[in-house]
């Protein structure tokens, strides 16, 4: 499904990105571990295509298609979810316009009919109850006011109403609380399906005893210096980032 | 650079033209002081953005027309229009004219007179209120019964324009709130024609102790029109006004708002939204005046500015001596969508007393980035992302308005100012 290959990416000045390679298969739910500074969000935003980053290097593929030239809206409604770290309160925009105009922007290019205001009501009260979300976040404004746990339920709220082919999900585990953090999981469970495949972007291994992964790696200096099965998410908590770091020079 | 003034006799003979009165003495007594002083120019401070040169042209063509009272074939239309849009009782000054509305004096505690059955003379302190003191057919006065409460809003329809000739148009409104009564207001300026029009408004609200007043000014004149308008607001002792102004419309338009603070324990709450677009000027300028405290004003105006324009709004708070207790705060947040849009913002806090409270805050911005790539990271395309988040920036003045009937219509009249913005072609 995805397909990056030697991916070089800087910001102004600062390389951040230094041959990156990742395949991610449909099904497959991959975490990215690594420290700060690392080039983690980077590469969720080189994903998601935000203009501050620019790639000098290497390939994207999704879906067999070159991603790099695509717009941003292109990239969502192809199916690619950024659920991101710092989530933007957007006042005067409501959460339900939002969630409405990104699920009908996707339906309409893939030629469906666009959801009514009643459709939509339903989907989004069945969805937001399973996350244990009150349905007053629907008519608030889009994360405005919110609590950090509250913006980070409300990303993984428009991930369960866009059900995308590939979501990456930036440290949504961090700053929650354990209740948050379960429904959070639970949102992301719920998603994982063998057409579908996930990107968790963490800093600890707490998240991963609640969605477990196929596959680890972990990214230090813009690069992918080790991969491997959740045991690796374990060794890692143990030992720290300088054992993966020592044993990659030695 | 000479004064703005109009031709002594031209100006007299148009003066002479107008049905003859109550107010014909009045009108003499205006006419010389503006003879004297003329239009107001930019080496005044006050009016150093806004140049008035084109309404004095647009006054001098029609005086040398004649001083003929504008007409145009659609107004009825348009009245039609925004009746249909705003289920209220409206009284319509068309051109100058008194034209409608006059019976809804009842005796449900509102009277409404004309100031010439009423003997009353209107006062003149500013240039252009000399003008329109002199150029006055008629005035209206509405008188709002002490202990009465009104909750369905009366409308102030202020209509005028000319299909071929230059058009002047003077309207007056003079609105008084007895003792703890409390009413609802909607002014709502319109224009139409092909020929240029220069309309002058005054609109003087006056709230006895106790009173409470929520007052809702559209502006959504053509945009080949000019506009001047003053409006003050006087408050006694426990007094409340809630006004909101939006400038949806108009080529050159100067409104200034005048309020004065004379009774403790009033409460001012003033918002304002200006849009504007390729050729247009507008310019707010607002004034509260706290005689006395304890007091509180708030005032917090939005503007969006995209293509070639220029707007102005200018916040003054002025804390007289012994006004203790006062509580001051004003806002000003510009939107700018194009790099040849200007805004001239300035607040001022003048205090001369001591246990006070008064904050002031200007803002001007583009469109907030990371807001757009969020919205795109959702789907939405970058057009539709500026959009949306354009009108959120104007959405709290709407839907703060203290009259909510009109919240849909100000919503579709903002839309539709926005999008005129964003799509054409302005960058």
């Amino acid at each position: 499904m995805l397909e990056i290959k030697d991916l070089k990416a800087s910001t102004g000045d600062t390389p951040i990105l230094n041959g990156l390679s990742l395949t991610v298969k449909a099904g497959e739910v991959h975490a990215i571990m690594g420290p700060n500074g690392s080039g983690k969000s980077t590469l969720a935003q080189v994903i998601a295509g935000h203009e501050d980053y620019v790639v000098t290097e290497g390939s994207v593929e999704y879906k067999g298609r070159d991603l790099l030239e695509l717009a941003p809206e292109e990239r969502a409604r192809e199916g690619i979810f950024l659920g991101f770290q710092y989530p933007v309160e957007i006042p005067g925009v409501n959460n339900a316009y939002l969630l409405k105009a990104a699920l009908n922007a996707k339906r309409k290019h893939h030629g469906v009919d666009e959801v009514d205001a009643f459709e939509f009501l339903k989907l989004a009260r069945e969805k937001m109850a399973l996350l244990g979300m009150d349905p007053k976040f629907l008519n608030r404004g889009v994360n405005e006011g919110f609590s950090g746990g509250e913006k980070k339920r409300n990303e993984i709220l428009q991930l369960a109403m866009l059900e995308p082919e590939l979501a990456i999900l930036d440290e949504t585990d961090s700053g929650l609380d354990i209740d948050a953090l379960k429904a959070v999981a639970q949102g992301v469970n719920a998603l994982r399906s063998p057409d579908r495949a996930i990107v968790l972007v963490t800093h600890y291994q707490r998240l991963l005893d609640y969605v477990e992964p196929d596959v680890v790696h972990v990214l230090s200096g813009g690069k992918i210096l080790r991969s491997g099965d959740k045991s690796l998410a374990l060794e890692l908590e143990e030992k720290g980032y300088d054992w993966v770091r020592e044993a990659a020079n030695a | 650079m000479t004064a703005l003034a109009l031709p002594d006799k031209a100006l007299a003979t148009a003066v002479q033209k107008l049905p003859d009165n109550a107010l014909a003495a009045n009108r003499q007594a205006a006419l010389a002081r503006f003879l004297e002083r003329g239009f107001p120019t930019t080496r005044l401070e006050d009016w150093k953005y806004t140049d008035l040169a084109a309404v004095a042209d647009i006054s001098q063509r029609w005086l040398e027309n004649g001083a003929p009272v504008p007409s145009s074939a659609s107004i009825g239309d348009r009245v039609a229009a925004i009746r249909a849009a705003i289920d209220i009782d409206w009284i319509v000054i068309s051109n100058g004219a008194i034209a409608d509305g006059m019976d809804l004096a009842g005796d449900d505690g509102l009277s409404v007179a004309t100031f010439s059955e009423l003997a009353h003379a209107p006062g003149f302190e500013h240039p252009l209120a000399d003008l329109n003191a002199a150029l006055l057919p008629d005035g209206l006065h509405i008188r709002v019964r002490a202990g009465t409460h009104h909750d369905r809003p009366l409308g102030l329809l202020i209509v005028d324009g000319a299909d071929s000739q230059p058009g002047v148009a003077q309207a007056r409104v003079c609105i008084e709130l007895e003792e703890g009564s409390k009413a609802q207001f909607v002014e709502y300026h319109a224009s139409i024609g092909e020929a240029d029009h220069y309309a002058n408004s005054i609109v003087e609200l006056s709230l006895a102790r106790g009173a409470s007043a929520d007052y809702v000014r559209i502006q959504g004149r053509d945009g080949h029109h000019t506009q001047t308008h003053r409006t003050t607001i006087t408050l006694q002792d426990a007094s409340t006004v809630r006004y909101s102004g939006f400038d949806l419309g108009g080529q050159l338009v100067r409104n200034d708002l005048d309020i004065d603070i004379a009774g403790k324990e009033a409460n001012v709450v003033v918002a304002g939204l200006y849009i504007a677009g390729e050729g247009q000027h507008i310019d707010n300028h607002v004034r509260i005046d706290h005689r006395v405290g304890p007091a509180r004003s708030e005032q917090e105006y939005r503007g969006i500015l995209g293509g070639r324009c220029r707007c102005v709004w200018n916040g003054k708070a002025i804390v007289r001596p012994g006004a203790d207790g006062t509580d001051a705060e004003q806002a000003n947040h510009n939107l700018l969508l194009s790099e040849r849009s200007e805004i001239d913002a300035k607040p001022e806090l003048e205090i001369y007393a001591d246990e006070v409270k008064c904050s002031h805050g200007t803002t001007v911005g583009q469109i907030d980035e990371a807001a757009l790539f969020y919205l795109r990271s959702r789907g939405l395309d970058k057009q539709d992302a500026m959009r949306t988040l354009t009108r959120a920036f104007g959405a709290s003045i709407v839907s703060h308005s203290p009259i909510a009937v009109l919240t849909d219509h100000l919503t579709e009249m903002v839309e539709g100012r926005l999008s005129e913005l964003t799509d054409g072609g302005d960058e």
